[in-house]
């Protein structure tokens, strides 16, 4: 979107008392949020009004990750107890606990018609589970990584593998193949664009990088953001015109895409706290950031999120 | 009512039935009631049946039946009276307890105690005689008020001896003696209040006590030393033998209820049979039921203990009759025993004290006494302590040296005079490490240990000097060393001493010497480790450079190896850690530059790999893609362990000495020689059937050459010494021989999957083609005629007709028509039974065919014919017999590629068959050497030919077939024991 660049102003912030917020997700179409806390729940929220709407509490050990299903039915959670978590949204019942990754897991993400849960885990293990039956146990598990696994994501025939040892692996159902792109260092996120042509890559050398997925070239890197030993998260806008990365000094940096230029550095927080995790609106030009106990909601025009409420 | 009136009754009514009541059973009529005795037998019986109960089951004979006694003569004894008692005229039961000689012992009526009953008894018995003489008719009344006073007899003995009732019983005492006594006994029975019996101290406390009263009580003592007493009397203190091994005076709680009656704890407990009747009051002819699990009903009047519980033990869990044989067991018991004692059973009386043996230097010891703690230590303790603590006194023994035996001890370089040496030399010592030069001590422990080891396992001898010698040059270690010898090890000594001086310390190389006993080696292996080369064919280059010209080339492989592994073995220990460590400060430094560095300098270089990956086909249906390539993607093979992980194993595994390493120089034995099978067992009238086996067999090997040439295509001939490519079987096996067992299913399976083809196949060879054929077919799993057949010897084996007819055309074109009618192969041989049944394969083979041809035309026959030696069946049979396995074998193969299962390769087909064709060579060769054995002077000209040729085949598959050995032995095996199950 060619249209100017309009800043990120916070709309509202979010005590999630659930001791540190390791992770924020938005729902499938943005309407809702997930927070995953280092108290063992998830909970789900409104971020426009701030509204808790329910907690999901099963697990043994910190949740790292949440994604909502496409129905927004189910929710599936992964955790350092080594479990995932298929929870029923409505009642807030642990629908299934599977249980084969022999590290914490870290990341977790449904496929497109959540019929399939993704996991990857610090066991470097990818772990494909079949929603639809009752099997406990994998359906596949892809081992090629070296070191832990820090994203997954997948589309409609891809699954991409974020891991520590410097590569992002790409398994295309559709081809049989797999292919590795190594980028060298340690990659602590991984966004999807839009277009489903590039990927984000957040680098632990405190560099964003683009991907080009057909080619494994690099094609932009984003700076300026500090990254230290955190795992940082990235995103990209929904307009895929800016690419958004935390920060370890308590501020968010927004670049533009093409540019690589700094178009916006959020200072989420005077004093300090990592900026670990974030979320994108599926379709607005909005964010979530956590940082410590809060989750943030940044948006372009606050408007609408006052008018919703 | 007017019923009631109009009947008339007549004697009492019975009284109305209550409604509980439960009709008793039918009185016994009195002809039913039996009188039995002890052993339930009928007692008393029928006139007609014998009367009285007499002799053995109302018998005249025994248990034994009736045996007449044994005359025995008593002429001699009439002289001497014979006094006959009258239990001679008395049966058993009259000698029993209730008989009229009561055998068991009884107290007299003087010393029975006398209990009212008893005396009641008695009175009565004694007033049975009515007094007719006093006024007063019946028993007279003062007599029985005043009843006559009769102590026991031991009171009356007792009172005889001048004891009065309230004395004790024993000697007289002195007041002196009499009060130790009361105060003794007053204790006993405050111990024995207190603490039952076992709290009761010893003897020797008493007398103690005792001593110690007469102390106190010495000066009056003297007054009244005439003046006795009656000593007190009192309950003297019962000893029960402790039988449990409880604490002291401790008893484990009792099970009877607490609240039962007063004697509960002491009162047995009730016994209850499950399997009987419930106890049953019979009062007032109600039948209520009582008991514990019923509790208590209304019209109980007792008031039960309704609180008890129940004890399992209390309740029998088998129907049995256990009162019945308690009953007897009392009816023994009580034969011997005085009326109301009872015999003892436990035994305590039996029981014998056991002594302790006290440890020879045991000395019991007072924990009460103690001892000052500054009184001197006894002697032996003090001796001990004394052995114990020396090396404290004396120290480590540090001191105690002088700087050259210290110097001696840490390996340093001592200024050693010549005649040092020279004395060190002279005087033979037994440690050889100890006495070794300086210079030899420098070297590494582990130097010498592997240079000895070297030597030791060459025969030589490790001298008293430590130096290593060849046996010749010593005889005996025992003899001290004579000069020349000392000499020479001032030599070798030398020698050691300028090797390692040359070298410089602190390198890989000084530190291990693995080839010392070979000086050139060595020299060899240091260039070598100089060189530092990966490349494998610079070292062979290096090496032969260096080699003498008088080393084969085997052994410069040899070397090479030796080398390669020498350098990974010895690598000093630093090196290993360095590979692996790197310093905290080399970090830091990488670190600081990486920092230094900025990070546009540090080019990010996307590498991209791809590589083969198979989506399980549940992920692809869940992601609605097609498998790609239709799912025939090969699963990935599973790697272990990418990462190399150093492990001494894998030094192990990799060492010299593995199998690989000495493989290709081996030289593979040509032939293994078959054991030969037993000639002495085969029977004398085979040989002349044998004398033929050259001929069938010559012509079984020609046969079998044209089978090939039908088979197989012509560049794959077996003539043509061809290569023949392994088979992926062979190259999984190759390449599994270094994987874990659990990789390997994959190769067992490959191997047992067609195990049945492998099995049949040397099968094949050895049987007749019909044979062959017809298991073919059965491992085929075709229905084959031949089969039924096989199974069933009796059946009709007439070509079918009308309907079956149309059933069996079609596989009857498709069959031989000798369809080979499987006769038991080793069925005795009529006339030989008892030696084992042994036929050559050629006359089995025969038999075969015999049957086979004889079945056509004689269809009424059935059964197997029994073998009839031809001795003419010579070239004219055998001839036609080859061609019709050519057919066959053609056939069988048209029947295979039928029905082979598709995914078998052609090219598996040509090895197996190749390898089962020299299998089929060998096992025949064996055979025909079996039946040369046999006839030996009669070897033809043509088996040796076959023999020869079936060894050079045997010959080109030498290698193939060493490989296979194994297996091939196998599934020989496994067919051997497939023909002996037909």
């Amino acid at each position: 979107m060619p249209a100017a660049f309009v800043d990120f102003q916070c709309g509202r912030t979010i005590d999630c008392k659930q001791g540190a917020v390791r992770a924020v997700r938005y729902n499938v179409d943005g309407s809702y949020c997930l927070s995953c806390g280092s108290d063992k729940k998830v909970k789900l929220w409104n971020p426009a009004s701030g509204l808790l709407l329910k907690t999901y509490g099963g697990h043994a050990d910190e949740v790292t990750d949440v994604s909502g299903s496409c129905d927004s039915n189910h929710i599936v959670s992964s955790s350092l107890d080594r479990s995932i978590i298929y929870w029923d949204v409505s009642t807030g019942l642990p629908v299934r606990r599977l249980r084969s990754h022999a590290g914490g897991v870290r990341c977790v993400r449904f496929n497109e018609d959540s019929s399939i849960a993704i996991s990857g885990g610090r066991d470097n293990a990818v772990m494909c589970w079949d929603i639809r039956t009752r099997r406990l146990e994998p359906v596949q598990v892809m081992k090629e990584a070296r070191d832990c696994i820090t994203t997954v994501l997948t589309n409609d025939h891809k699954i991409f593998a974020a891991s520590l040892d410097g590569c992002v692996r790409h398994y295309d159902i559709r081809v049989g193949e797999m292919t590795c792109d190594k980028i060298g260092e340690p990659v602590t996120y991984l966004a999807l664009t839009r277009d489903e042509q590039c990927l984000v890559a957040g680098c632990q050398d405190s560099v964003v990088r683009l991907l080009d997925c057909s080619t494994g070239e690099l094609l932009n890197e984003y700076k300026g953001h500090q990254a230290d030993d955190y795992h940082i998260e990235c995103g990209i806008m929904a307009s895929d015109a800016q690419v958004v990365a935390g920060s370890s000094e308590g501020c968010a940096y927004v670049w533009d895409l093409l540019e690589g230029k700094v178009v916006q550095r959020i200072t989420i927080s005077d004093n300090g706290g990592v900026v670990h995790s974030l979320a994108t609106h599926p379709k607005r030009q909005e964010l979530l950031f956590a940082r410590r106990r809060d989750i943030y909601v940044y948006s372009t025009d606050v408007e609408i999120i006052v008018e919703e409420i | 009512m007017d019923e009631d009136e109009h009947l008339h009754r007549f004697g009492t009514p019975l009284e109305p039935l209550d409604k509980d009541e439960v009709p008793a059973k039918k009185p016994l009529a009195i002809e039913d009631q039996i009188v039995k005795d002890e052993n339930g037998k009928r007692r008393f019986h029928g006139a007609f049946t014998g009367g009285f109960s007499a002799g053995f089951w109302n018998t005249v004979g025994s248990l034994e039946g009736w045996t007449p006694q044994n005359f025995k003569s008593s002429r001699g004894e009439k002289a001497a009276k014979v006094q006959q008692r009258p239990e001679d005229f008395m049966d058993k039961e009259d000698l029993g307890e209730f008989g009229i000689a009561p055998q068991g012992i009884r107290t007299r009526d003087e010393f029975s105690k006398e209990t009212e009953e008893d005396r009641a008894g008695q009175r009565k018995r004694k007033l049975m005689q009515p007094n007719l003489d006093g006024p007063i008719p019946g028993a007279p009344v003062l007599e029985q008020l005043l009843r006559p006073v009769r102590d026991k007899v031991a009171v009356r003995i007792l009172k005889s001896m001048g004891w009065k009732p309230g004395q004790g019983v024993g000697p007289r005492q002195t007041r002196k003696e009499k009060q130790q006594a009361t105060t003794r006994n007053k204790r006993e029975q405050y111990l024995l209040e207190h603490y039952g019996t076992e709290g009761l101290q010893t003897k020797e406390d008493r007398e103690g006590d005792a001593a110690n009263g007469n102390d106190d009580d010495n000066e009056e003592d003297e007054d009244d030393e005439e003046i006795t007493f009656a000593p007190d009397d009192y309950e003297p203190v019962f000893y029960t033998p402790k039988d449990n091994r409880f604490g002291m005076s401790y008893t484990g709680l009792s099970r009877a209820p607490v609240l039962s009656k007063g004697t509960a704890p002491a009162a047995p407990m009730q016994h209850i049979n499950l399997f009987g009747n419930l106890e049953a009051s019979s009062k007032n002819k109600k039948l209520s039921i009582r008991g514990q699990a019923f509790g208590v009903g209304a019209f109980e009047e007792e008031d039960e203990d309704i609180y008890a519980r129940d004890d399992m033990t209390s309740y029998d869990f088998s129907l049995g009759d256990k009162q019945a044989k308690k009953k007897k067991a009392q009816y023994v018991q009580q034969k011997n025993v005085i009326d109301g004692f009872s015999e003892d059973k436990s035994g305590a009386s039996c029981q014998t004290a056991f002594s302790i043996d006290l440890p020879r230097d045991y000395r019991p010891r007072n924990w009460l006494q103690r001892r000052s703690r500054f009184a001197p230590i006894d002697e032996n303790r003090a001796r001990h302590l004394a052995k114990d603590t020396e090396y404290k006194k004396a120290g480590l023994g540090r001191h105690d040296l002088d700087p050259e035996q210290r110097a001696k001890l840490l390996g340093e370089e001592t200024v050693a005079t010549e005649e040092q040496a020279q004395q060190e030399q002279q005087q033979p010592k037994k440690n050889p490490f100890k006495t070794a030069t300086s210079n030899e001590r420098c070297k590494s422990l582990l130097e010498r240990i592997s240079a000895k080891s070297d030597n030791f396992t060459r025969g030589g001898l490790i001298t008293a000097t430590g130096e290593e010698q060849s046996a010749p040059k010593t005889q005996a270690p025992e003899v001290p060393l004579s000069t020349d010898v000392q000499q020479s090890n001032a030599e070798l000594l030398e020698k050691a001493a300028a090797k390692t001086k040359d070298l410089p310390s602190g390198t890989p190389k000084n530190g291990f010497k693995p080839f010392l006993g070979d000086e050139a080696k060595q020299q060899r292996y240091e260039k070598f480790l100089e060189a530092n080369l990966k490349d494998d064919g610079e070292i062979t280059k290096l090496l032969s450079d260096m080699q003498p010209v008088t080393l084969s080339l085997w052994d410069r492989e040899m070397e090479k190896k030796e080398f390669i592994q020498a350098a990974k073995i010895y690598k000093p220990l630093a090196g290993l850690m360095l590979d692996r460590f790197v310093s905290e400060a080399t970090v830091e430094e990488v670190k600081k530059e990486e920092k230094a560095k900025p990070a546009d300098q540090r080019k990010i270089i996307m590498e991209r790999t791809k590589a083969m990956w198979k989506p399980c086909a549940q992920l692809c249906k869940r992601y609605n893609i097609a498998e790609p390539f239709g799912g025939a993607m090969l699963e990935p093979p599973k790697e272990m362990n990418k990462r190399p992980k150093i492990s001494i194993f894998d030094y192990l595994e990799t060492s010299v000495n593995t199998k690989a390493n000495f493989k290709t120089p081996s030289i593979i034995p040509q032939h293994i020689v078959p054991p030969k099978p037993q000639v002495a067992e085969l029977p004398q009238s085979s040989i002349s059937v044998e004398k033929q086996a050259p001929d069938v067999e010559s012509n079984m090997a020609t046969g079998s050459a044209k089978i090939e040439d039908i088979k197989h295509s012509p560049a794959l001939s077996i003539t043509k010494p061809t290569f023949v490519p392994k088979t992926a079987l062979e190259q999984a096996v190759e390449a599994s021989k270094n994987k874990h067992i659990s990789e390997k299913t994959d190769l067992f399976k490959s191997i047992f999957d067609d195990s049945d083809e492998e099995e049949a196949t040397p099968a094949m060879a050895q049987t007749a083609p019909e044979d062959r054929l017809a298991e073919m077919k059965a491992a085929l799993g075709l229905p084959g005629s031949s089969n039924a057949a096989a199974v069933n010897l009796l059946r009709n084996n007439s070509p079918p007709r009308g309907v079956f007819a149309a059933f069996f055309t079609e596989p009857a074109t498709d069959e031989p028509k000798s369809v080979p009618k499987k006769a038991p192969k080793f069925e005795p041989i009529p006339g030989n039974q008892l030696k084992i049944a042994y036929k050559s394969r050629e006359e089995r083979l025969k038999n075969d065919k015999e049957l086979a041809m004889a079945d056509v035309p004689a269809e009424n026959l059935y059964g197997p014919r029994l073998p009839t030696p031809q001795a003419t069946t010579t070239s004219p049979t055998t001839a036609p017999i080859v061609i019709a396995e050519a057919n066959i074998d053609a056939k069988l193969q048209q029947l295979w590629q039928k029905h082979a299962p598709k995914k078998r390769k052609i090219e598996k087909w040509v090895e197996r068959k190749l390898s089962t064709d020299d299998d089929s060579e060998d096992s025949s060769s064996t055979g025909s050497s079996s039946s040369h054995d046999s006839t030996a002077p009669s070897k033809s000209k043509r088996s040796k030919k076959t023999h020869k040729s079936s060894s050079k085949k045997s010959k080109k598959h030498k290698e193939k077939s060493k490989k296979k050995s194994k297996k091939r032995d196998k599934s020989a095996h496994k067919s051997k024991k497939k023909k002996s199950k037909r």
